[in-house]
């Protein structure tokens, strides 16, 4: 009978291991499922909702809205139509069916739905500033990483459909904020912070050098400074605020400031270094693109240019945002930004929730605090009559694009008020085209938050 | 079950009791245009039962377990295929199922004198090298069936029980071991190499991969039972190298396979699945469409897509009754495979079958379900029972008898005996 029993444990040994290989498949496909009918053409898709409930997509298309009322999230929020593939929805299209593998398709009273962390009136309020001119918007707290605004003009509502795409403006169906764009000076904010964690703030501080409206640097090109008379000796937080560029290229050159230690500090930062390869930032399943620059000699006019932010030079807006609330926050690290806060199964029960998640330290504490110090006094210097009834801390910037045909103005910056974190990075394109400022936006943008908060 | 009127009335009952239920889940969920059809259907069904039914009476079994368990499955696969798409009545899976019943029976009488088979032994090879033959001459790469007016059929299919006659041994033959150099060897095991080398050589010729797990499951079993027969000295360390030689040739094998192969080795389905992942990424979406309980019989979309009926069956069932039914269907082939684990073979020579059996039984399902939901690459294997085919089926059912075979076994005399009384040409139990 032994060797009989041999038989039965073969046996038995193939069909433990098929049944595992069930299991394992049951479990799967229970697991995925949800992906499968989204691959499929069955859908019964739900809402998106901001943060007070408001409808920023309505799925099962039998709402009724006012004219243009998805138009400040647009290119955000998206929809199911294939033609905008970085949105929210499109990449997040499973979690809104309504269907679960032991229940199917809920085709009435479905409440599959994604709970986002926009505030829709900051939002449009927001969009609204705009008027005819175009660029985006971006803020967060930077405690929690709730994202509150995130704006992108042009822009389109989804409910309207797309005839007459081929006519759409360019940018249309993209938030610009997830998209590198040049961060003219407000790089100086990545500049300085390398330069501080490298050589610490006291040696910074102790550092002074004159600018005369242009700088010729050690291979013989020219740096331009935006005053043509010059701004004359300063130290980094003088040169900081008049955004020179002569100080920073011979900051750069400094033997003090080693090439090196800067490309490490820049790709802790998150920058792609001389032609490396793409890399992104996820944000629940969206892409956002991030920063890239050259670094080749620290003498050589394309490395200052980078440093100083024109150039090849390319950060998000959301990425400039980030960098901010790792200063803010005071630890060096990012926190990290969502757009979900929490999604609803069919049932309605809450199958996600967002919690706050942190980045790898990008540089020290005392770094954060000395940069943190150096943007409040900029701030405070030259922003708080702009800006009224916020302790902010500021960097503006103007990008030179289009081969300087055209000028960006961004400006980034953080309030500094425990009850009010709140980090933001305004952008408009060709700013000559009218007569809009970026801190009139920031004022629109913190005062509708504050009413909100 | 002869001798148990009960036991054997009550499983009457349960066979029964489980067809009508599906046919009532076809009356009230079905996709039909007239009541006739399902009557019609659940007329052949309970009419297939109950001749069965009667038929094995004519069968003297120690055991009918396996009978119900094949008529049951047996039936709920014609049930299956005739709704697919549309509730109708499938004539052609109906035959193939009579058949299959038929062979079922040709099987256990064939292989329950272990005796016979073994002195039948050479004709077994034989067999298989014929069969091997037929498949390089009448068959292609392009197209692995030969075709007779309206029939085809699948000649790599026979081989299958002679593939597993000829791995099956008995410890009396292990025991007739030859000085060859320096090792001691048994003749037979290295002719049954030999016959595992053509098989697979064919099969890879004729671009059949996905009977040749099959084969090479079957050899697997088979060969472990000969190696490890009670009295031969065979260290786990020997079996763990024979084990890694293996995986390395498959390793070997997988790496320099055909770039086709490859292909679908590595084929992301859903990036493509309007070409290659077409009818694993539609099968999956089935599944997740029928969910637990089904859309309902002959309410699915499966049923239009290619090879609906055989190599994504698993799906378009589990998209029209469930997985839950799916599950069960597949339930039910596993309590046959695992039948001699409650009710022990009385030879080793029909416990090696029964292994081999079950191997090729369930490397088929494993085949054909895990390919079809993406977890391995998808090859063209039919589920037993389940799959509609003619081949399949017959020579599912043929293996089915063997299995009954070691249930019921025969220990007569062959009739023409040598002198040999001083050693003992077989034995069925140490």
């Amino acid at each position: 009978m032994k060797s009989i029993r041999r038989t039965q444990r073969i046996i038995s040994l193939i069909i433990l291991l098929f049944i595992a290989g069930m299991a394992f498949l049951v479990l799967k496909i229970n697991h995925e499922a949800d992906f499968y009918m989204m691959n499929s053409d069955t859908h019964e898709l739900g809402f998106v909702y901001d943060r007070s409930g408001d409808v920023l997509f309505d799925g099962s298309g039998h709402g009724s809205y006012p004219e243009n009322y998805f138009i400040d999230v647009g290119n955000l929020i998206g929809d199911d139509k294939g033609q905008m593939t970085n949105t929210l929805v499109a990449r997040n299209l499973q979690k809104l069916n309504n269907y679960s593998f032991s229940e199917g398709i809920k085709k009435q009273g479905g409440k599959a739905a994604i709970y986002t962390t926009l505030d829709h009136a900051a939002n449009r309020a927001v969009f609204n500033t705009y008027g005819y001119m175009e660029g985006c918007v971006s803020a967060y707290n930077y405690k929690t990483g709730e994202m509150l605004v995130c704006a992108s003009l042009p822009s389109l509502d989804v409910t309207n459909g797309y005839e007459g795409i081929e006519n759409f403006k360019n940018g249309t169906l993209l938030s610009k904020n997830f998209l590198g764009t040049v961060p003219g000076s407000t790089q100086k904010v990545s500049t300085v912070i390398s330069a501080v964690e490298i050589m610490g703030s006291a040696k910074l501080y102790s550092k002074s050098f004159s600018c005369s409206g242009k700088y010729t640097n050690k291979t013989g090109d020219d740096i331009d400074c935006h005053n043509i008379y010059g701004h004359g000796t300063q130290n980094i937080q003088e040169a900081f605020e008049n955004s020179c560029n002569p100080f920073f290229a011979q900051l750069i050159e400094d033997p003090d400031l080693p090439l090196d230690k800067v490309k490490k500090q820049y790709e802790k930062l998150g920058y792609v270094l001389n032609g490396g390869e793409e890399s992104y930032i996820d944000i629940n399943g969206i892409q956002c693109y991030t920063a890239s620059t050259t670094l080749e000699n620290s003498n050589e006019f394309r490395t200052q240019w980078g440093c100083i932010g024109q150039g090849d030079t390319l950060v998000s807006p959301v990425q400039l945002m980030m960098w901010q609330s790792a200063i803010a926050n005071g630890t060096g690290k990012m926190t990290m930004p969502y757009l979900i806060d929490h999604v609803t199964d069919l049932n309605g029960h809450v199958k996600e929730k967002a919690k706050t998640s942190y980045s790898e330290k990008l540089f020290s504490e005392s770094t954060a605090s000395a940069v943190k110090q150096i943007m409040l006094t900029n701030g405070s210097d030259r922003y708080s009559y702009l800006i009224n009834g916020y302790t902010v801390g500021v960097k503006s910037g103007t990008a030179q694009v289009s081969e300087g045909a055209k000028e960006n103005s961004l400006l980034v910056g953080f309030v500094d008020d425990p009850s009010f974190p709140i980090a933001f990075c305004i952008l408009i394109e060709d700013k000559d085209s009218g007569y809009l400022t970026t801190e009139q936006v920031a004022q629109v943008l913190l005062d509708n938050l504050k009413n909100n908060y | 079950m002869y001798a148990n009127p009960v036991a054997y009335v009550f499983s009457c009952i349960f066979v029964l009791i489980a067809h009508i239920s599906m046919l009532l889940n076809i009356y009230f969920n079905g996709n039909y245009t007239e009541i006739r059809d399902v009557a019609v259907l659940g007329a052949a069904v309970i009419i297939l039962d109950i001749s069965y039914f009667i038929i094995i009476l004519f069968f003297k079994q120690a055991s009918y377990v396996l009978d119900f368990l094949l008529i049951l499955i047996l039936n709920m696969s014609f049930i299956f295929q005739s709704c697919f798409g549309k509730v109708g009545f499938d004539v052609k899976h109906l035959i193939t199922c009579i058949v299959c019943l038929a062979s079922c029976k040709c099987g256990y009488l064939l292989c329950r004198n272990h005796k016979l088979l073994q002195d039948k032994k050479p004709y077994i090879y034989g067999g298989v090298c014929f069969v091997m033959l037929v498949v390089l001459v009448f068959t292609s790469a392009q197209d692995m069936w030969i075709r007779i007016g309206s029939f085809a059929i699948q000649p790599s299919e026979f081989a299958k029980p002679l593939f597993i006659l000829a791995c099956a041994t008995s410890i009396a033959d292990q025991q007739k071991k030859h000085k060859l150099l320096t090792f001691s060897v048994v003749y037979e095991n290295i002719a049954l190499l030999a016959l595992t080398a053509i098989v697979c050589l064919v099969q890879v010729k004729s671009h059949d991969y996905g009977s040749l797990p099959t084969f090479l499951s079957i050899f697997a079993v088979g060969f472990l039972l000969r190696i490890c027969y009670p009295k031969a000295k065979f260290s786990r360390k020997k079996l763990f190298g024979v084990i890694a030689l293996i995986l390395i040739f498959v390793l070997i094998g997988l790496k320099y396979a055909p770039e086709y192969v490859q292909h679908r080795l590595h084929v992301d389905i859903w990036s493509d699945k309007t070409g290659d992942g077409y009818q694993q990424s539609q099968a999956l979406i089935a599944i997740a469409k029928g969910g637990w309980f089904g859309v309902g019989p002959g309410k699915g979309f499966l049923s239009n897509v290619f090879a609906y009926e055989n190599d994504i069956v698993f799906a378009t069932i589990s998209e029209e009754w469930g997985l839950l039914y799916a599950l069960m269907a597949i339930f039910a082939i596993l309590v046959m495979t695992s039948v001699p684990l409650v009710n022990p073979t009385r030879s080793y020579y029909h416990g090696t079958i029964s292994a081999c059996v079950c191997a090729a039984f369930i490397v088929q399902m494993a085949l054909n379900i895990f390919g079809s939901c993406n977890l391995i690459p998808f090859t063209g294997v039919t589920i037993p029972f389940i799959s509609a085919g003619g081949s399949s089926l017959m020579v599912s059912g043929f293996m089915v008898g063997m299995l009954m075979a070691g249930q019921s076994p025969s220990f007569k005399e062959p009739k023409k005996k040598k002198k040999e009384e001083n050693v003992p040409t077989w034995r069925w139990q140490e």
